[in-house]
């Protein structure tokens, strides 16, 4: 009898057992780790852009194009990532694969990003050899001392940059007291004819250094950038927290002997050296309801003031009415050449304001998260808002529906540009 | 004269019979969950009220009582991203966007009922001081309050087995005792060189409601563990320790 009420306890009670252990597991295959991996997104992301005829930049980029009130793109984006580990090496590569097809036809670009050699003798020293992004400066929106690498987008800041070819080291020593850490990151960054030879003037190897301090629980970095390619430039950023959601952060840069290039409205160009200081001011603050802030007030010493500004504005307006009663575009063309990396670069101005916020979760709708960007040229008032709707409900799917208003007087910055307004929804997909 | 001594020392005598050390049971319960510098895996469930499930795994590292990391393994979508913890401070660092931010004790990197406090957790020791104890034949039931008002949560009631000195239970809780969260212990594992602990925590909270966030453990072991792995320097370098 005891057998059998054991038996049947057993046969009662025994899935159960079973199933309360299962209900819960972590697969040791998931956890398992290979010397190789690979991964990256893919992305689509169509785009409707409403076009300003009477801008500046419609009228210097689009000027023997017939274009209606709104124009479309259609981009697509694959980035892998690759990498083999060895003992003390593992290489790393990212590679991104750019696809358009807009009102300007279609084009492609592929681009190793990173592709390095990472030697780790020790926890405290790594040696990085081959093209690999620094990513210094504590700016959210702008990074005025990160001097060797590109500069981001504010409109979108998380993008993924591609790096330059060096060889670099990081030594770090860590210890109790109030200077917790150490380190310092040397970079060697040749320019030559295809090497690099879009940092700078070529012929020359360029030595950058950061140090870094984690002093009184604040980061404290201080840079350098000499040998030729660019001026010699010394940079300090910081980041606190001064309560446990509220960060102060700060980046200042001194650039040696820049060189300005700028034009006047009747086409000539002069070249103005000075010292250039840029910093940049910002908080992060996130409530308990989830809201996180962040504002920037940037100040660029390269930037162009507002009178520079309406004068390369005034140029191409006139040389835009040259070419359509004349058929001439030589002056169009002499103003698309000053564009390039001058007038033409992000926020080429001297002071901005950047403001976001974002809601996680708003009214308690699940996965969404809602922004609304703001960034605000303080020298001309013109500004660009960008409300977007981010949603990440599917597991390795990211969606997100942005729109940005480009608003401005004429002559100011967001009021000289190609497009009024654009949508965009970019599908994401990480694998 | 006699009699005063006397006295004393039956006072002497008596209190010890009476008085837990908190601080002692809470350090026993620290170095029961864990070793003081370990490596382990653990992955995190977020269960919604719909039961819809999010899962992460995550490789953390942990070394003497400030300094924690953990670096994600799993979905894709998060591979990489690792996380600093220095006493107080905390960094998030996301392999696009290149450099580590600042991130606080509250938010939560996976979403869900956890928060980055209880992924990145200390040594209870480090951040809370033992209040009062209460038992009874088979718990104590420890009192425990924040060091400092930086420490996430203010006050903590914990509950320890006696038998083996692992907690069943804690609620979290505000300076004026409202509950924040509650985590159960559960599922106690022999994870192999003495360490024997809960395998899964579960959490649940009336902010929250109708969530659950489920912590699993696995492959938890005694690690020594550089200083210079737990810097800002180093972050991108996590999965390396593996």
């Amino acid at each position: 009898m005891k057998l059998f009420i054991l038996s049947i306890l057993t046969i009662v009670l025994l899935p159960q057992l079973t199933f309360a252990e299962s209900e819960y597991t972590l697969d040791l295959d998931e956890i398992e780790k290979k010397p190789h991996s690979f991964g990256g997104y893919l992305e689509v992301r169509p785009v409707l852009l409403g076009f300003d005829k009477d801008a500046a930049f419609y009228k210097l980029k689009l000027y023997n194009k017939d274009e209606g009130k709104t124009g479309e793109e259609y981009n697509a984006k694959l980035q892998l990532n690759a990498s083999y580990e060895k003992g003390i090496a593992k290489f790393y590569t990212k590679i991104n694969v750019d696809m358009q097809q807009s009102y300007l036809g279609w084009s492609d670009k592929t681009s190793v990003f990173e592709g390095y050699l990472s030697l780790k003798p020790s926890s405290s020293f790594i040696i990085n050899a081959g093209k690999k992004t620094m990513k210094w400066g504590k700016g959210y929106a702008w990074t005025p001392a990160a001097f060797v690498d590109r500069i981001k987008n504010p409109d979108d800041p998380n993008l993924a940059l591609e790096g330059f070819i060096s060889l670099s080291a990081d030594y770090i020593k860590s210890y109790s007291g109030p200077l917790k850490t150490i380190s310092f990151t040397p970079v060697l960054l040749p320019v030559y004819d295809d090497v690099n030879d879009d940092f700078g003037e070529t012929d020359h190897v360029n030595f950058a250094g950061k140090l870094y301090l984690l002093l009184y629980d604040t980061d404290i970095d201080f840079m350098v950038l000499a040998g030729g390619s660019k001026t010699t430039r010394f940079g300090f950023d910081f980041s606190r927290n001064i309560t446990s959601n509220f960060e102060i952060h700060g980046e200042f840069a001194f650039i040696n002997n820049f060189e300005k290039k700028f034009i006047n409205n009747t086409g000539d160009i002069f070249i103005k050296e000075y010292d250039a200081k840029s910093y940049l001011l910002g908080i992060r603050y996130l409530t308990e309801l989830d809201t996180t802030f962040i504002v920037e007030y940037y100040h660029s010493g390269t930037g162009f003031t507002n009178g520079e500004m309406e004068d390369y504005f005034s140029f191409i307006n006139t040389a835009y009415e040259t070419y359509t009663s004349l058929g001439n575009d030589s002056d169009l063309q002499k103003a698309l050449n000053l564009t390039e990396g001058n007038y033409g670069r992000i926020n080429p101005m001297k002071d901005y304001l950047y403001a976001r916020v974002s809601q996680k979760e708003p009214f308690n709708i699940l996965h969404f998260t809602s922004s609304l960007t703001g960034i605000f040229n303080v020298n001309d008032k013109s500004f660009s808002l960008s409300p977007e709707v981010l949603y990440t409900g599917i597991t390795n799917l990211e969606l997100r529906l942005k729109t940005s208003f480009l608003v401005g007087e004429s002559n100011s910055e967001y009021g000289e540009k190609q497009n009024d307004y654009r949508v965009e929804f970019r599908t994401r997909y990480y694998f | 004269m006699i009699k005063t001594l006397l006295m004393i020392f039956a006072l002497a005598l008596a209190v010890p019979a009476y008085a837990v050390d908190g601080s002692t049971l809470l350090e026993q319960v620290d170095r029961n969950l864990n070793p003081e510098s370990y490596e382990a895996y653990r992955k995190l469930i977020n269960i919604e009220p719909n039961g819809n499930r999010k899962e992460f795994v995550l490789f953390t590292v942990k070394k003497g009582k400030d300094k924690m990391a953990a670096v994600f393994i799993l979905p894709a979508s998060e591979k990489g991203r690792s996380t600093l913890r220095l006493d107080e401070n905390m960094w998030l660092y996301i392999p696009n966007v290149g450099k580590p931010i600042r991130i606080t004790s509250f938010q939560s990197v996976v979403g869900g009922v956890f928060n980055n406090a209880d992924i990145l957790r200390l040594d209870y020791t480090s951040e809370y001081n033992v209040d009062q104890v209460e038992e009874n034949d088979d718990e104590y039931l420890l009192h425990l309050k924040a060091k400092t008002n930086t420490v996430a949560y203010d006050k903590l009631k914990m509950w320890v087995n006696k038998n083996n000195m692992l907690p069943s239970k804690i609620e979290s809780l505000t300076e004026d005792l409202m509950l924040i969260k509650t985590l159960y212990f559960k599922e106690i594992k022999d994870f192999g060189d003495g360490i024997v602990r809960p395998s899964v925590v579960e959490t649940d909270s009336p902010l929250y409601k109708d969530y659950k966030s489920i912590m699993i453990f696995a492959k938890i072991k005694e690690k020594e563990l550089d200083d210079e792995v737990f810097t800002l320097t180093f972050m991108p370098n996590m999965e390396s320790l593996r």
